[in-house]
């Protein structure tokens, strides 16, 4: 039962990472790719997502994450897609939502951190930005 | 005045691809001097649709084209930020596979402790549904943050707040509650839902949100 009283108890954690995942993959057709810490795996159901992640989707493949914040991104085929900065410490108002869709078809739906800190949630893209003020909305790059 | 020649001659481009061809005119908003009249070729773009909770926020497209701020259902912008006008087909189209990989909405519940690290009745009752919420989910994470009211000092109520959360936790894991990870947290009587001047007593504020995602 003590053991239960530790702040952060992780049931099934990998702790390849030191640090804390910030999310985790919950929906997985095809085959994908999550890069963490230079450490390429395949990504499936229960895959966890950390700060500074990259993701790749292959074709006829999606992916579904769900983050700590409630913050959900799926992608579509042939994506890419980085975890470019990511802090959820709302007990002392830290929080930021950065990531960068280089390729690829994205859907996203802003949680926690876009209701609290709109500003700080962006998606960059290879010709612009995008400041999300929580919502829902679809983003694709072409190649 | 030199800049302006290239958009006048895709502009006479696209009215001509568009009567030769009849193809609709919104996949060449974007696209003056298009080298393949009526070839839909795809292109980088926004579109801002309802949230699931039914409301619709707004986002801001900045590139080197402008600045778009999207706050309507169906409106778009290219991601250099210009207007872009796009059919429903289409979204269904560039995003289907995006969308149906959509995560479940993630849940939340709040649980109320009238007295120390004793929860109500009614909240008693909701673990079970929260255990049975969690079940049916693929990998689901849970995290519990414990809340005070404003009576006592900040350090007396981070720990209370940490022992109501841990005691939610004890209550769903004995209750079945199997998860991937499990975070428990105090906000103490720093995030109350009711806001009171200190040392204030606030039942609405002694509690445990739980979110199951």
């Amino acid at each position: 039962m003590h053991k239960f009283l530790a702040i952060v108890l992780f049931v099934l954690s990998s702790a390849v990472f030191a640090d804390e995942p910030v999310g985790r993959v919950k929906t997985a057709t095809g085959e994908a790719f999550i890069t963490s810490s230079g450490n390429k795996a395949k990504a499936e159901v229960g895959s966890p997502v950390y700060q500074g992640s990259l993701i790749e989707t292959g074709k006829n493949s999606s992916l579904g994450i769900t983050f700590k914040d409630e913050t959900m991104v799926s992608f579509g085929a042939n994506t890419v897609f980085t975890v470019s900065d990511y802090v959820y410490s709302p007990s002392d108002g830290k929080l930021k939502f950065g990531s960068k869709l280089a390729k690829g078809s994205l859907n996203y739906v802003s949680g926690a951190i876009g209701k609290l800190k709109p500003e700080a949630v962006t998606v960059g893209t290879p010709s612009g930005t995008i400041g999300v003020r929580g919502t829902q909305f679809l983003v694709t790059v072409a190649e | 005045m030199k800049s302006m020649l290239p958009i006048l001659k895709g502009g006479l481009a696209l009215a001509a691809a568009m009567v030769l061809g009849g193809c609709a005119p919104t996949y060449y908003v974007d696209r003056v001097g298009c080298p393949a009249p009526c070839a839909p070729v795809p292109d980088s773009y926004v579109v801002l649709i309802p949230s699931p909770d039914g409301t619709v926020g707004n986002v801001v497209v900045a590139g080197e084209k402008g600045e778009q701020v999207l706050n309507k259902s169906g409106q778009a912008a290219t991601l250099s930020g210009q207007p872009f006008a796009v059919d429903e087909k289409r979204v269904k189209d560039d995003f289907g596979a995006a969308m149906a990989a959509l995560p479940r909405v993630p849940v939340r519940y709040v649980l109320f402790f009238s007295e120390g690290v004793k929860l109500d009745p009614a909240s008693d009752a909701e673990i079970s549904r929260i255990v049975a919420e969690a079940k049916g989910r693929p990998a689901v994470d849970v995290t519990i943050i414990g809340h005070t009211d404003t009576l006592q000092s900040i350090e007396y109520n981070d720990k209370l707040g940490l022992k109501r959360a841990n005691r939610v936790a004890e209550l769903l894991r004995e209750r079945g509650l199997k998860t991937e990870s499990v975070s428990v947290q105090s906000m103490g009587k720093r995030n109350p839902v009711v806001s009171t001047p200190d040392n204030v007593f606030e039942p609405k504020n002694r509690r445990v949100e739980i979110s199951v995602r």
